[in-house]
């Protein structure tokens, strides 16, 4: 059912629309990913954030799907997320510490997106309190994701991990970058900016 | 002490397949297409087999034979 407090007659726009399903998507890659790495990690504590946080993100593509469904949309079926162009602009990551270390440079690039998107003109109840609620989340993703960095220290030396971290940070910024351009108008007109 | 066939065995658990249609000439990327999946086979294979890679190993490796020896070695076997 729509949620009441919203109008039936105001449908999400062809941008939100899409924006929306952007961000399932990713939420659900990013589950499916974190979900096959839990099961294949040795039993200790990454194991068990890992298989939380997989779970956060199942749960977030369940959040963007009902909040689309609410809307009275349909979720687009779009083939790749985000965090898929990673692999090609910063090369795989090859161990354990290079997957926290990527994941926490996006875990902060959502958190800024869904500020952002959080003070877009006009936004809709239902996708502010959305956003509201995953980035509650994402806060500890990030938290748990920096702990276990430090955990991994002594087996990878901290100037690496530092060193790992900086060249996903770029790679971000060139992902991001290239994002912007390929929908600059859609962006645009959904965040005013 | 692990041998290739141990590690082929692992390696064909993970993609599903037959350990003989996972022999050292196959190209990684035909036997898993996604390069998420195959950062999932390289972290099942260090957690499997206690051991670590970094992003300069792997750069050389091609096949599954090239994945094979990289274990090997590390595990200095």
């Amino acid at each position: 059912m729509p949620h009441p407090d919203l109008p039936l007659d105001e449908p999400l726009n062809e941008n939100e629309l899409w924006i929306l399903s952007f961000y399932r998507t990713s939420e659900i890659s990013g589950s499916l990913f974190f979900g096959k790495l839990a099961r294949t990690l040795r039993p200790g504590p990454i194991q068990i954030d890992m298989t939380k946080h997989f779970a956060d993100e199942a749960q977030h593509a369940w959040y963007w799907t009902e909040c689309i469904r609410d809307l009275g949309a349909k979720p687009l079926k779009l083939a790749d997320a985000y965090q898929d162009q990673y692999a090609s602009t910063a090369g795989m990551p090859a161990n354990l510490m290079e997957v926290l270390a990527i994941t926490q440079i996006f875990e902060r690039r959502v958190i800024n997106q869904y500020t952002r998107h959080l003070k877009a003109p006009g936004l809709k109840p239902p996708i502010a309190r959305t956003l509201e609620k995953i980035m509650q989340d994402e806060l500890w993703h990030i938290d748990w994701v920096k702990k276990a960095l430090e955990s991994l220290e002594p087996e990878y030396g901290k100037e690496t991990i530092e060193q790992t971290i900086e060249r996903f940070r770029a790679a971000d910024r060139e992902v991001y970058a290239n994002t912007m351009k390929e929908h600059e108008e859609r962006l645009r007109a959904l965040f005013g900016d | 002490m692990i041998d290739r066939e141990q590690v082929r065995a692992e390696i064909a658990k993970f993609v599903k397949k037959p350990a003989a249609k996972v022999g050292d000439g196959v190209a990684l990327m035909d036997l898993v297409q996604e390069s998420f999946v195959l950062v999932e086979l390289v972290i099942e294979l260090q957690e499997s087999f206690s051991v670590r890679f970094g992003q300069e190993d792997l750069s050389a490796v091609r096949s599954v034979g090239d994945l094979i020896d990289l274990v090997l070695n590390r595990r200095g076997t």
